[in-house]
């Protein structure tokens, strides 16, 4: 006899989401839905109408953590559409920016993970903010780390939350010559706290990867060997910036996406058969409470070749470099594994920009309402935007973003794992909850009615 | 300390000019704000300041940031008309990547700077990074047409022509290239002011860190007011490294008694318009931006 537990909601990420279990006698989970329950933003519609100028702007506004990404995306999609090429140089300040970007969020995704893992060689689990060493020294260099990759996005982008610089067709100013040596220096300093905090966090997740059990809200649970493990496909459309439909080869194919509804895919109305009140914060929702996945979940489900695709630094290094490991601890050793790469590129960057060059197009056309669109690999994965601009101003817009992707994708890989681990495994996905929440259609019967967003 | 209700606080008040004869060349008077910022610079204490440099017209300055001694000497002398220094801050700390700005204003600049320091919204990161700012005395401000109307109409010189402007001695100077001297009256000038400077109470930027103005002293000197712990520290550095020559300010004339009724002046007068502006329309007055 299967059991539901509902965790509501799940914490330590950013949004409002929560786990809905299918449990076997033995706690592990027979299915599991993890949905989006953040209320709709509205940026798709809220573009309508705006000038192609506005809509990245108000589409960074979706979230304070990666605003960087979808600024870009949207930028870019606006480009994609009006057939804008960008100076050189101007792709490079982005470039800069998007590295910054990655560097500061994977950092701040390193604080919410901790918690779960121990220090390597003993049954204490890390608090991040402890005072005591060795907890103390990383968790200060995390800070450092992020104040680093948060004054260069500010350099380059203007601001480091909603950069202001990314305009359609580059970039507001070229840097400085002192500017690009502060990015520089800035980006040395990194690189070397950024290696050493890379080799940590490694030893952290491969100790827990080794580890026959993890102690969770007072209950002693068994990890198994496959915590996370899935068998749906990775998707990536570059190994560190992005890709459009201006691309020569672009690396991402909208005839291949497809979006269905909420209602196909995760489980109908339940109830749930059990509680646990000592699970962390708050215990799991009360026994007798009803779910329903199929009708709370704010998302729309997107498939690529018609499966869930996992987004994030494991597809891209899956997809580019080989990367076959899987598992959660996977997923965010490949994290880590992003940190000095980012680094290394904003050096090159600084190396490669030309400080008196223009950084705007000489000229941007207005528009004639073409399908643009433009991929960003965002910290948590490939966030694609869709436009249409026509005269300037925008016609359709849409937002694919990265854990809109891996919501079903997470959803699978809940399968086999004890109950007490799913949010471990949810975590892994660095969830972003707030952007990926769509528009959906209701009906007089109060079935939901996809939206089809590419005519 | 001394507290004035009209001179704000400060430390020290005192008449001087720069020892520098390349910077006097070009300044206003005493080329305090030249030689104040070309110190710190060259000590490190800013990594760049925002000054009025020169704009596409003559006399039309554009904010820039000045980040070598040779660039603040571009941005000599007094232009009278507006700059909007404040608009480069939070530039300055981006695509020019300083640490430490220094900054030039008028009074109006130096409370915007203030607030911005202790509201930064939209200037994230930026309060920390104001290193030193310096305030100039300002009576009221002209729109760049007024002043071309003032040099062309009035003065009936081309803006080309034209090597130095001044307010003294009651009165609107010219000074062309080819040696002529016009002055106009200050009752002609009143009507192309801004009409916004007339709602404003700080006469000698009561806010800056060191604010410096031509009133009470002798021409080729300045009025010296060091109001903050930050300027009173650049200023006791500049001055133990010789960069200025100074006077007590009680040994000067006009001294102080100038300064003091012309900021009576001032504040009076635009208190009167505030009052003015508060019965303003029907049944329902402007706002007093200082309440």
């Amino acid at each position: 006899m299967s059991k539901v537990i509902e965790i509501s909601p799940t914490t330590r990420h950013e949004g409002h989401s929560k786990l809905v279990l299918k449990v076997d006698d033995q706690g592990i989970i027979e299915r599991g839905d993890w949905l989006s329950i953040t209320p709709v933003r509205g940026i798709e519609k809220l573009a309508i109408g705006k000038t192609a100028e506005q809509v990245p702007k108000i589409a960074s506004r979706v979230c304070g953590i990666c605003p960087i990404a979808h600024c870009l995306a949207g930028v870019e999609a606006m480009e994609a559409s009006m057939g804008v090429y960008i100076p050189d140089d101007a792709y490079l300040l982005r470039v800069i920016l998007q590295c910054a970007n990655r560097v500061h969020s994977h950092a701040l995704h390193n604080i919410l993970s901790l918690p779960d893992m121990y220090i390597p060689g003993t049954d204490t689990k890390i608090n991040p903010f402890t005072p005591e060493e060795p907890v103390r020294s990383v968790a200060k260099r995390i800070q450092r780390i992020r104040e680093i990759a948060q004054t260069i996005g500010e350099i380059s982008g203007g601001e480091c939350i909603h950069p202001s610089n990314p305009r359609v067709g580059g970039m507001y100013k070229n840097l400085q010559p002192r500017a690009v040596s502060k990015v520089y220096d800035l980006a040395k300093e990194g690189v070397v706290l950024a290696r050493d905090h890379m080799e940590f966090m490694i030893a952290v997740f491969r100790n827990y990867q080794k580890r026959d059990w993890a102690e969770v809200g007072g209950m002693k649970v068994d990890i198994p060997d496959t915590l996370g493990y899935h068998n749906q496909g990775y998707m990536a459309a570059d190994p560190l910036y992005g890709s459009s439909s201006l691309d020569e080869n672009p690396r991402w194919d909208p005839a291949r996406w497809n979006e269905t509804r909420p209602w196909d895919w995760y489980m109908g109305e339940m109830e749930i058969t059990d509680d646990y009140p000592e699970y962390p914060i708050g215990g799991t929702t009360p026994k007798g409470a009803k779910a329903w996945p199929q009708m709370e979940a704010c998302t729309g489900v997107p498939l690529y070749d018609g499966q869930p695709v996992e987004v994030g630094p494991r597809a891209r290094l899956n997809v580019f470099r080989g990367y076959d490991e899987k598992g959660t601890m996977a997923q965010q050793i490949a994290r880590s594994m992003e940190f000095p790469d980012s680094f290394y590129k904003i050096i090159e960057c600084c190396d490669a920009l030309n400080t008196s060059a223009s950084v705007m197009a000489d000229e941007v056309p207005q528009g004639d309402g073409s399908l643009g669109w433009a991929a960003n690999e965002a910290p948590r994965g490939c966030d694609v935007h869709l436009a249409r601009v026509l005269d300037g101003r925008v016609q359709f817009y849409s937002m694919l973003v990265p854990t809109t992707w891996n919501f079903p994708t997470c959803s699978r890989a809940l399968t086999g794992a004890p109950w007490q681990l799913a949010e471990v495994i949810m975590r892994g996905y660095d969830p972003c909850v707030s952007c990926a929440t769509h528009m959906i259609v209701v009906d007089e019967d109060k079935r939901l009615v996809a939206e089809k967003l590419i005519q | 300390m001394v507290q004035d209700i009209f001179l704000g606080n400060y430390t020290s008040c005192v008449a001087a000019r720069s020892t520098n004869r390349a910077i006097l060349a070009g300044s206003q008077d005493g080329g305090i704000v030249t030689q104040l910022f070309a110190f710190a610079l060259e000590e490190g204490i800013i990594d760049g300041a925002i000054v009025a440099g020169p704009g596409d017209e003559p006399y039309r300055p554009r904010p820039m940031v000045a980040t070598t001694v040779a660039e603040l000497y571009a941005a000599r002398g007094t232009k009278y008309n507006i700059c909007p220094n404040v608009s480069f801050i939070k530039e300055a700390t981006r695509s020019y990547g300083l640490d430490r700005v220094g900054i030039v204003g008028t009074p109006c600049q130096m409370q915007a700077i203030r607030k911005g320091q202790l509201y930064p919204v939209g200037l994230r990161d930026v309060p920390d990074k104001i290193a030193l700012a310096i305030g100039i005395f300002c009576m009221e401000n002209f729109p760049y047409q007024s002043i071309v109307q003032l040099v062309e109409d009035h003065a009936n010189t081309k803006m080309e022509n034209v090597v130095k402007m001044d307010i003294g001695k009651g009165k609107f100077w010219v000074y062309t290239e080819r040696g002529a001297v016009i002055q106009l009256p200050l009752k002609i000038t009143h009507k192309y002011e801004q009409p916004g400077c007339h709602v404003c109470l700080d006469y000698v930027a009561n806010l800056g860190d060191v604010s410096t103005g031509s009133v009470g002293t002798p021409d080729g000197w300045s009025t010296v007011f060091v109001r903050s712990k930050k300027g009173n520290d650049v200023w006791s550095k500049a001055m133990a490294a010789g960069c200025f020559e100074t006077k007590p300010i009680e040994e000067v004339k006009p001294g102080l008694e100038l300064v003091t009724k012309l900021a009576t002046e001032k504040i009076t007068k635009n208190r009167k318009t505030l009052e003015e502006r508060a019965s303003f329309g029907v049944a329902k007055g402007l706002r007093n931006p200082y309440i």
